[in-house]
């Protein structure tokens, strides 16, 4: 079951302090950087969400972001609906599209699951990139940020927009451990643990992986919205596959299933990224390398190492102190 | 409380289920005996849903469920154990107790309250873990406790879901003597107005706990009465000689 160990809070209150710093110390280009980790941050919580608690690994991802993206420019540039209205709006079909989605594969096992989201994720790639409502390949402009200079923010300034970015992150991590300490979300982790008996015992698992993936379509859908924010500027690319199986490899690379594992992920894979293309264009060679090197480790991920490394080391102290304490009450964490 | 009418099924060539009628009144007892491969199992699977019968039909309480989904059957009241333990390995003792009794309650599919910190839950749980002896596991994983204990808790997870009818697949299997009439005497602890079916391989054991028997040859039900006449019946005594033994 999910919990918030000593070492989860730890991490995120590190990852918190250290993307205040970046916010008041970087320039133009850090903060550029670290927005784009924010949102990335948001995507693989909902990727994360599915993929390491549901055992529903998605393809789609990255396409239920554009969704968001293209639902919001659509109703406020296109139809010239109140930013905020188009906000929920985005919000909402990006939800119901993702419930239909889940709904549908969630029949389906392992790589039929993959291929089936996939196919979606393609279907809404190709139908953007084709249609002229929504400005085909050449994408949409136009867009504005939110306007909250009533609260004396200007989102315009990237320093403001980053600090909101980050509560918008917060915000979608408290979410999802929510959904995780909910009935639902032990549900889920039930499910991907013995979908059989969780049949068996009478619950209705087809609805409850539905729900779960339509609640991570609800952070997807915010993503989306921030991302079309944030570049002022949306193409089809957005719903490239490429897109879900880039934030798929920052859910493994950090740690699958651990909710703070992906944001580390993140933060590595975004800064890896922009440090090696500095020297040289191969960065997905880079990347790649990592990517083995995590995998070969057998760990899960670079946090999922972190919590094995701090496990071993409490045993280690437990077994040297006396014995008077009893170890499965400190490690009891599964 | 639980009844099969003239259940049919064959895999391919292999006719695994013969016209098999069953009847168990609320509370009965009854064991089911039978040779490895005498389509107990698959009885069992054809009982809860989990294989649809060629011909036949299945009432819970009176009412006929052969169309409906295995979870559907479940939250009527309809409970099974396995033969292989099918537990959320992951997890530990209490909250693979918790998970049952959650979905019992209908607090597991709710989005904005933590089912297993729920009174109603915890109070299965609690129940439960007495019942089958797992209060001193309850916070182990599965993968912590031995074989044997896992054996228990597969029966307390099917018995949180608060159930009318429980169904247990070779509950003691793979498990010693000693523990085996540990267990039994634990199932007969059961609430009386509880009606188990129990698939179970030891003819001695099988006894300990049985109102009525059933025993089941080559997917048939051959003998269909009480211990006592269980005990003397020669037929019982040739399948058990016989392929039984060679089994
Ligand atoms: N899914 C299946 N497909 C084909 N044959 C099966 C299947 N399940 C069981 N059988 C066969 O049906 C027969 C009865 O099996 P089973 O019900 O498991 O027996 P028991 O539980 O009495 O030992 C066996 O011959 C077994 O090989
Ligand atoms: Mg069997």
């Amino acid at each position: 079951m999910f919990r918030h160990t000593p070492l989860r809070y730890a991490a995120l209150v590190l990852l918190i302090g250290a993307a205040l710093t970046q916010t008041f110390t970087a320039g133009y280009f850090g903060l550029e950087i670290l927005i784009e980790i924010l949102i990335l941050g948001m995507l693989v919580l909902a990727l994360d969400l599915v993929a390491g608690f549901g055992g529903m690994v998605s393809l789609c991802h990255g396409a239920l972001m554009g969704v968001g993206a293209y639902a919001f420019v659509t109703l406020n540039v296109l139809v010239g609906l109140d930013p905020w209205l188009s906000t929920l709006a985005a919000v909402a079909v990006t939800a119901g599209i993702a419930w239909v989605i889940g709904a549908i594969c969630a029949r389906s096992h392992g790589i039929y699951f993959i291929m089936a989201t996939l196919a979606f994720g393609q279907m809404g790639y190709s139908y953007i990139f084709e249609s002229p409502l929504f400005g085909g390949d050449d994408g949409m402009g136009g867009i504005d940020r939110f306007d909250l200079t009533s609260i004396g923010l200007d989102l315009n300034d990237s320093k403001t927009f980053a600090l909101f970015c980050l509560a918008v992150l917060i915000a979608v991590y408290l979410f999802a451990a929510a959904i995780l300490k909910s009935g639902l979300g032990r549900s889920l982790i039930g499910v991907m643990h013995n979908e059989k008996r969780m049949k068996a015992l009478g619950q209705n698992t087809w609805r409850v992986k539905a729900d779960v993936f339509g609640l991570s379509g609800i952070i997807a859908g915010i993503a989306g919205v921030l991302a079309a924010q944030h570049i002022l500027f949306i193409s089809p690319g957005m719903l490239a596959w490429t897109v879900s199986g880039e934030a798929l490899v920052v859910v493994i690379l950090g740690g699958l299933g651990t909710l703070v594992g992906p944001l580390i992920g993140a933060a590595f894979f975004v800064v890896l990224k922009h440090q090696v293309s500095e020297v040289t264009s191969h960065w997905h060679l880079v990347v790649g390398v990592v990517l083995i090197a995590v995998v070969m480790s057998r760990a899960n991920g670079i946090f999922g190492w972190i919590e094995a490394r701090y496990g071993a080391w409490i045993d280690r102290r437990l077994t040297d102190s006396t014995r008077t304490e009893t170890p499965e009450e400190i490690l009891t964490d599964a | 409380m639980l009844e099969t009418r003239n259940l049919d099924k064959s895999f391919g060539a292999v006719h695994v289920t013969r016209d098999v009628s069953l009847k168990l009144e609320r509370g009965e007892r009854r064991v089911i005996l039978g040779p490895n491969g005498a389509g107990k199992t698959t009885l069992f699977n054809q009982l809860v849903g989990e294989l649809t019968p060629d011909s036949g039909s299945v009432h819970l309480a009176g009412e006929d469920v052969t169309a409906l989904s295995v979870a559907r059957r479940a939250r009527q009241g309809l409970s099974r154990s396995y033969q292989k333990n099918t537990l959320f390995d992951g997890l530990t003792v209490e909250e693979n107790l918790g998970l049952a009794a959650s979905i019992h309650t209908g607090h597991a599919s709710r989005l904005w309250s933590d089912c297993l910190s729920k009174p109603e839950v915890r109070e299965i749980v609690q129940e439960v873990a007495e019942q089958v002896n797992l209060m001193p596991y309850l916070h182990a994983t599965v993968s912590e406790i031995s074989y044997g204990v896992r054996r228990q808790l597969e029966v307390g997870v099917a018995l949180a879901t608060r159930p009318l009818v429980l169904l247990m697949d070779e509950p003691t299997s793979g498990v010693g003597p000693e523990m085996s009439k540990g267990f039994h005497d634990l199932l007969n602890n059961l609430p009386r107005d509880l009606t188990m079916l129990i698939i179970e391989h030891d003819m001695d054991l099988a006894f300990d706990v049985a109102d009525t028997i059933t025993v089941l040859n080559y997917g048939e039900v051959v003998f269909d009465g009480l211990p006592e006449e269980a005990r003397g019946s020669s037929l019982l005594k040739e399948i058990y000689l016989g392929s039984w033994e060679n089994a």
